[in-house]
């Protein structure tokens, strides 16, 4: 029996409401949508703001800081590509921007995870056009 | 004033193939296998079906049932992409058409090969309803229900002291049940310790937490009060039935409260439309896609306050001979996965006094849930005709 070939990672696939932020990430800054009308912030990205129903909307850097809101650890990797990191830590952060952030927790164990921890948002390119999000200890 | 839609309609017909861990049929022939054993239960003739809610993706479409069963004059065909909530929403659809005379006998069925076809991490790739999911989550290794909802019952766990006992409780007890019924695929006994040893699948979900992966058909007949009165079985009334979509549907990530379900929005309808509450309730058949979601529904629905799910469940409480027997088939979690429909048919059976060895004494009322995606929610109230 051959040795199935590894799976592709899987990528994002940006959309016209959401490109905003993948370039954000390019350039290791977390940019979210705001509405240009009423100001506020809305993350995941859409056309509308749910606030004002304004359509123009622009992205602007947030800071990197945040406090975990919870977490999973995942053991079984459900896409293989995954299989050489599991066990991983997933946070959901609550961003001070705002809003919330799902990635992998890095250099904690999982004994000392806390929900209010303080975190910090880092970036790792994982191919030319992709670069995504991971969390370390503040 | 009574609700326009309550006690209108009724559940007159069940079928259900064998559930199974691999299969040589398709999901179409399953879900049409279920669909002709719920006509013969009820008694009527396949042609005279004339609206069609099959479960999709998975199974067939509305075009198959004509084929297939010589439908002359299908009046309604649709599709509700609410994941695991989408059989109970069908019911009030269901209950919709024949209360205003659209339709007379309405299909919802499943059909799934989940165990021997796409698993469940393939086939959710292609919900439109997991769009965000796929393009946030998945990239950073979140791609399944057991890892989206698991940092919900985490934060349950945190918040609350809920714990794996907890968890266990509501796994080693469906298990119980499922033994009664035959017609399972986990048809051995299954113990706390068994539970706790197995293997962590997302944290703090374990194998034993997780639903089954499993072939299989189910099928139900919704028809108007007044024919099923006419049918071969004893009525089974929807006395109220409500679905409910939680703020930030496409997001579980996004929510304020990531432990607000649908259910919540649901259950403010549902209740007071049937005119009942969680008191007058003898038998709950409650979407087990994972342990902790029978908790946390027991919770939204009123028989806890939240956070008290978890001792809420011990010492026998859920148990046959308890005080809220749950999931007295088995549930997804040991029955077999298709997508809760087999939570309507327990109920059907339970409320006609024909569940067996897992006949609950005197059930009157019972109700059964749903949950699917990110949180969408459906509950359904049905009754004995007096």
């Amino acid at each position: 029996m051959s040795t199935p070939a590894l799976p592709e990672r899987p990528l994002p696939t940006p959309t016209r409401e959401s490109q905003g932020y993948w370039e954000g990430m390019q350039e290791h800054e977390l940019r979210l949508q705001h509405c240009t009308a009423c100001g506020k912030v809305r993350h995941y990205p859409r056309p509308v703001c749910p606030h004002c129903f304004s359509m123009e909307s622009e992205y602007r850097k947030a800071p990197l800081g945040g406090a975990i809101h919870t977490w999973t650890v995942c053991h079984h990797p459900f896409n293989f590509f995954f299989k050489a990191s599991a066990p991983y830590i997933v946070a959901l952060v609550d961003m001070d921007a705002g809003v919330r952030v799902n990635a992998p927790l890095r250099g904690v164990t999982e004994a000392d995870l806390r929900i209010g921890q303080r975190v910090t948002m880092q970036f790792e390119m994982v191919n030319k056009e992709t670069t995504l999000p991971y969390f370390v200890a503040a | 004033m009574a609700h326009a839609l309550r006690g209108k309609a009724a559940v007159s017909g069940i079928g259900e193939t064998a559930y199974t861990r691999g299969t040589s049929k398709s999901g179409l022939a399953l879900q049409l296998e279920a669909s002709l054993k719920a006509m013969d239960d009820a008694g009527i003739d396949p042609r005279e079906i004339d609206g069609c809610i099959p479960y999709f993706p998975g199974g067939g479409i509305a075009e198959d049932f004509i084929a297939n069963l010589g439908i002359k004059d299908l009046t309604l065909s649709a599709f509700i992409p609410m994941g695991g909530a989408t059989c109970v929403a069908a019911l009030q659809m269901a209950a919709m058409a024949v209360a205003t005379g659209v339709c007379r006998h309405v299909l919802i069925s499943v059909g799934r090969t989940g165990y021997s076809g796409a698993r469940v991490s393939t086939r959710l790739q292609q919900f439109p309803q997991f769009a965000l999911a796929n393009e946030f989550e998945a990239p950073i290794g979140m791609f399944a229900p057991a890892q989206l909802y698991a940092q919900g019952a985490r934060r349950h766990m945190e918040l609350y002291g809920t714990t794996a006992r907890h968890f266990a409780e509501v796994a080693v007890t469906t298990r119980r049940h499922a033994i009664l019924n035959g017609n399972v695929v986990m048809n051995k006994p299954l113990t706390v310790e068994e539970h706790h040893a197995s293997r962590m699948i997302s944290d703090p979900f374990r194998l034993f937490d997780c639903s089954l992966e499993s072939d299989g058909g189910a099928a139900v007949i919704v028809s108007a009060a007044d024919r099923a009165r006419d049918l071969k079985k004893p009525v089974v009334s929807i006395l109220g039935v409500a679905e409910g979509h939680p703020d930030s549907p496409a997001s579980i990530a996004q929510r304020d409260d990531l432990l607000e379900f649908g259910l919540v929005k649901a259950a403010a309808r549902a209740f007071p439309m049937a005119g009942v509450g969680p008191k007058d309730i003898d038998v709950a058949e409650v979407y087990d896609c994972f342990t902790f979601t029978v908790i946390r529904q027991l919770e939204i629905l009123g028989f806890c306050k939240t956070g008290e799910g978890g001792p809420f469940v011990m010492d026998g409480r859920i148990g046959l001979g308890g005080e809220l027997p749950i999931n007295t088939h088995g549930g997804l979690l040991s029955q077999g996965h298709v997508v809760g429909l087999n939570h309507v048919i327990e109920l059907t059976r339970q409320l006609r006094g024909t569940a067996g060895n897992a006949q609950v004494k005197d059930a009157e009322v019972g109700l059964v849930t749903g949950y699917g995606d990110m949180g969408d929610g459906s509950l359904a109230i049905l009754g004995r005709a007096a």
